[in-house]
């Protein structure tokens, strides 16, 4: 078969897959846009298309600045600032040196790119510092045009020159379609980002970084892909814009313009894809309303503009912060098409398979943390083999949590090592190790309580996928959407192991503790790790509930998977663990079978006391 | 949403049509208001008294004046979207004070509209060739550079240059630059001034210390009153010569309390007298009065008078759409391209008498030799005695 026909055939599929699953809303959806393509042939009286033009680039930027502030949960107030950028760089080509204004805009959008990027680091700070380091960028940006008239224009501006937008002259109308064009790709082009697994880790890390990073999601490069793509956006839209206003005056780029599109995704609803468009939408409308009054009482338009998005931020947030399209969701939810039936998963259609038992895998070489005069843990070595469960044991305060976070990569040791498969893990981020199969669940019952069971693992799977980047996702490329099939069939697979299939969908406030924990489990396993490292699993189980617990722990160990297990409940280290260590002030106490272990004085005194292994 | 992004492009008006010619007159009413009021009344009156004598024969047909008003906020910017919006409202021409004509005169000349710029005097914004439709009723900035080129060189003085940050400033700047090119030791120093600043003593005193013997100020009337103001308050009585903005009445309301500092200003404008004397200027300023009052400056002189503004640019702005409408009536029908046409091929009597009309090889409806210079006192401007092209002129009266 040729590629040719290859790619016809996927498009079919694509297509086919397409329609089956668009659901009343999204045929509603797209019938508006027929209708708004429509709109300037029509000469509609009292429509302006320059306007419309302007406000549907508004909503492009608006609309990629979903993506850092819903997605990402980053409050960012400096996408005004991209939008100059990607403004005055077309305009610096296109009126200083005369490019066409193809390549001109594309250049507006990779400075805005290369801004996003430059300025990135601080995706790792809190949402509040992230907010003020942004509001200074726009800032920057702004005082740098007013100070720089040689580049800026001045107080008037750059004039540009008319030119042609892929052949056609340069006039409202064809501003409006390519606009609204533009508006559609970038809508369609984030929901397939934000349904997938680049959006599913965003929103992991939104929820709860801890859980996400343990699982083995890049917190730093996953938000700078957020945010550089918001920046982009926004900078096409700029670059877009200002030739349709034919002056790039800086006046227009304030730090108000960051302020007004922020204020525009919050009053959408930054959860959903449509909100930060409906938002601009919004604003418009108030704005119709709003102009007419500030003139009666002779207020200046800006500042008036500026007071009115102050006040409807605070609305916004004083009713939950949801806006307008999640609120309106509800009333949407019987449009929609129930979701498709899943293909029947076992447990034994997981990935990965039956690894061979006996190999060693982990070894843990005299590994030393000391938090400021506290010691953690004191020359720990341990050694785990393919199918082993070991089991770590001590009073609280002993260094076995400790012991994880180094092993893991969460905390770096003191002194000592760490190898897995005979490489040196030491210096290792935890996303690397979880990608070489070392997974870890957490001690305290986190999950990401805007996911579903499912959706959850799928987090942990996430670092299994080879074309599941944003870009692919966003472009759907065969081998895109291929992956994806197979990923949720490996994180069903996983749920299915610990015996939580039947619950894929719920979402995960709406499970018990127990399964919460199951789910975590599913989760690490879902990266088919060869290591799994668990903390406190039976936390508050019940009876029936070690059994079970100790019955999936039984059925990782069958597919030669190395689990270290931190527990204290004793019972499921005796049901489940094949040796164990037992720590006591930071230090190995006693290491053997169960018996071998419950039999030594040492542990009854340091640990078990009157109590029996 | 579709309904709320329509909502958010409402706006236009429907075409004119029938009795109605729409004239748009898209001026900076927020930014500079005196500007604006003047331009604004000199196209209402023009239309007031064309209307009134029974309308506009285009044709076999008649027709009413209508100005459109549009703000411009002296952003280029919103001129832009000013002018979409008068062509959209189907303006015959677009009567402006020349806030960003860089880019709006491509729009319009996309439709074969004319603009017609009654304030800045920019070098490079009239171009019969490249800009068919542009035309002026103004000084030229070129006109005044050299006029005071020729008045100031032979005093012997050793001018300062100064000129503020806005583009009116350093279009002047540029204009000023090539005027006194040919005799650089008559310059003492060149300074860019912060546009908006209110306290510009720094800026004078390093003046002073060049050895100025007079200052040139090029830029808005904030500046101006800032020179002044920094100049006279260290006791410095050094000759202060300015661009036309000099008139503005922002300068003498910012200095009403300090009248002797504005004395011995100097600008240069537009003359308001022609060889036919006084006597027109006067019937259309009493008609001008007659219609929106007498512009008060807001200040009074030493005998308590309120001072009267005289209404030079309401002026240029009646005398282009009565060059307008003269086009219109040649052209016999609305057809843009046919007017734009017969906007070379027509002249009127202006409102102070003189010629006013254009032809394909100049755009410009003030003559660089029309540029005068008059010297404030008491709060109220007269003629300089001391220029030939001056002396002659009378004084407009400016108490009631």
């Amino acid at each position: 078969m040729s590629a040719l026909a290859q790619t016809a055939g996927e498009l079919r599929h694509a297509v086919e897959d397409a329609r089956g699953s668009w659901s009343r809303v999204a045929w509603g959806l797209a019938g508006a846009v027929v209708l708004a393509a429509l709109l300037p042939p029509l000469s509609l009286p009292g429509v302006r298309i320059d306007s419309l033009a302007d406000t549907l680039y508004l909503a492009v930027a608006a609309t990629g600045l979903g993506l850092t502030v819903g997605a990402a949960g980053l409050p960012s107030l400096g996408a005004g600032a991209f939008v100059a950028i990607g403004a005055f760089t077309s305009s610096l080509l296109v009126a200083r040196s005369g490019w066409p204004l193809e390549p001109a805009v594309l250049a507006g959008a990779a400075a805005a790119l290369v801004a996003g990027l430059i300025s990135g680091g601080i995706v790792r700070l809190r949402a509040a510092f992230f907010a003020a380091g942004t509001w200074l960028i726009a800032w920057l940006v702004w005082l740098f045009l007013l100070a720089f008239p040689s580049v800026s224009g001045g107080s008037q501006g750059l004039i540009l020159p008319q030119r042609t937008l892929f052949g056609l002259d340069a006039t409202p109308t064809v501003h409006f379609e390519v606009a609204l064009a533009l508006l559609v790709l970038t809508a369609l082009a984030i929901a397939a980002v934000r349904r997938a697994a680049p959006g599913l880790e965003l929103s992991a890390l939104r929820q709860s970084p801890r859980l996400a990073t343990s699982l083995g999601v890049r917190l730093g490069r996953r938000r700078l892909g957020a945010y550089a793509a918001s920046a982009f956006v926004a900078g096409l839209a700029g670059a877009l814009s200002v030739q349709l206003a034919a002056v790039a005056d800086p006046a227009a780029y304030d730090p108000f313009l960051s302020f007004k599109l922020l204020v525009a995704v919050l009053l959408g609803g930054a959860a959903a894809t449509l909100g930060p468009a409906a938002g601009v939408a919004a604003l418009g409308l108030i704005g119709l309303v709003a102009h007419p009054l500030a003139r009666l009482l002779q207020l200046p338009l800006d500042r008036f503009d500026t007071a009115v998005a102050a006040i409807l931020l605070v609305f916004v947030l004083a009713l939950g912060g949801a806006g307008i399209v999640p609120w309106l969701e509800p009333s949407l939810r019987r449009f929609r098409k129930p979701p498709r039936p899943r293909p029947q998963v076992t447990g034994s259609s997981e990935e990965g398979g039956v690894r061979a038992v006996g190999e060693s895998v982990l070894q843990a070489v005299e590994l030393r943390k000391v938090f400021g005069g506290v010691i953690a843990l004191d020359g720990l070595s341990l050694q785990l083999a393919r199918g082993e469960t070991v089991a770590l044991v001590g009073p609280n305060g002993s260094g076995k949590t400790t012991a994880l976070r180094l092993i893991s990569g969460a905390e770096p040791p003191d002194s000592g090592r760490v190898l897995f498969e005979g490489r040196t893990l030491t210096d290792e981020p935890t996303p690397d190790r979880v990608r070489l199969g070392v997974a870890r669940t957490l001690q305290a019952t986190s999950y990401f309580p805007e996911l579903t069971a499912l959706q959850s693992v799928l987090v942990g799977r996430s670092v299994r996928r080879r074309y599941g980047g944003a870009i692919r996702t966003a472009l759907a490329t065969p081998n895109a959407r291929r992956e994806a099939l197979t990923s949720e069939a490996a994180a069903l697979g996983a749920l299915a192991l610990v015996g939580l299939e039947e619950v894929a969908d719920v979402p995960a406030p709406e499970l018990t503790t127990s399964q919460r924990r199951l789910v975590a489990l599913a989760a690490g396993l879902a990266s088919e790790p060869d290591l799994l490292l668990v903390d406190e699993l039976a936390a508050g189980a019940g009876t029936e509930e070690l059994e079970r617990i100790a019955h999936v722990l039984a059925r990782i160990r069958e597919r030669g998977v190395a689990v270290l297990l931190v527990e204290h409940s004793l019972r499921l280290v005796r049901l489940a663990a094949d040796r164990v260590l037992v720590l006591a002030a930071g230090r190995p106490v006693a290491e053997g079978s169960v018996a071998e272990v419950a039999a030594s004085d040492v542990v009854r005194q340091t640990y078990l006391g009157t109590q029996r292994l | 949403m579709c309904v709320a992004v329509l909502a958010a492009g409402c706006g236009k008006s429907s075409r004119a049509s029938g009795g109605k010619i729409v004239v748009a007159v898209d001026v900076p009413v927020t930014g500079s208001p005196y500007v604006a009021e003047n331009v604004r009344h000199g196209v209402a009156l023009a239309a007031q008294n064309l209307n009134s004598g029974g309308g506009i024969l285009v044709g076999s047909r008649t027709y009413q004046l209508v100005p459109k008003l549009y703000d411009n906020h002296l952003s280029a910017r919103q001129a832009v979207e000013d002018t979409r919006r008068a062509l959209d409202a189907g303006a015959v021409a677009i009567v402006t004070d020349g806030t960003g004509l860089d880019a709006t005169w491509q729009l319009a000349n996309r439709d074969h509209v004319p603009i017609a710029i009654t304030y800045d005097g920019g070098t490079g914004l009239v171009d019969p060739v490249k800009r068919p439709n542009v035309f002026r009723i103004a000084p030229t900035n070129h006109g005044i550079a050299f006029r005071y080129a020729e008045y100031l060189i032979p005093k012997g003085l050793k001018i300062g240059l100064l000129h503020d940050d806005s583009a009116y400033g350093q279009e002047g700047a540029a204009d000023l630059e090539h005027a006194f090119s040919e005799n650089p030791r008559s310059v003492a120093l060149r300074m860019t001034l912060p546009a908006g600043a209110t306290d510009l003593s720094a800026q004078i005193l390093r003046a002073r210390r060049t050895g100025a013997t007079a200052l040139l100020v090029w830029g808005q009337p904030s500046t101006i009153a800032a020179v002044l103001t920094a100049a006279r308050s260290i006791g410095w009585k050094v000759p202060v010569y300015s661009s036309p903005t000099g008139a503005d009445p922002f300068i003498r309301q910012q200095l009403a309390d300090h009248p002797s500092w504005v004395d011995g200003l100097t600008f240069a404008g537009g003359r308001l007298t022609a060889e036919v004397g006084t006597g027109p200027f006067e019937s259309f300023a009493s008609q001008y009065q007659s219609a929106y009052g007498a512009d008060k400056v807001g200040v009074k002189t030493s005998g308590g008078r309120p001072v009267i503004q005289p209404p030079e640019l309401a002026m240029y702005a009646y005398d282009f759409t009565h060059v307008l409408v003269a086009a219109l009536t040649r052209a016999g029908s609305l057809d843009a391209t046919k007017i734009l046409v017969a906007m070379n091929e027509v002249s009127t009597q202006g409102a102070n008498g003189d010629e006013r009309g254009f032809n394909r090889n100049s755009h410009e409806g003030v003559v660089d030799d029309d540029v005068y210079f008059a010297r404030f006192h008491d709060m109220t401007y007269a003629p300089v005695k001391d220029d030939p092209l001056s002396s002659t002129l009378p004084v407009i009266p400016q108490t009631p």
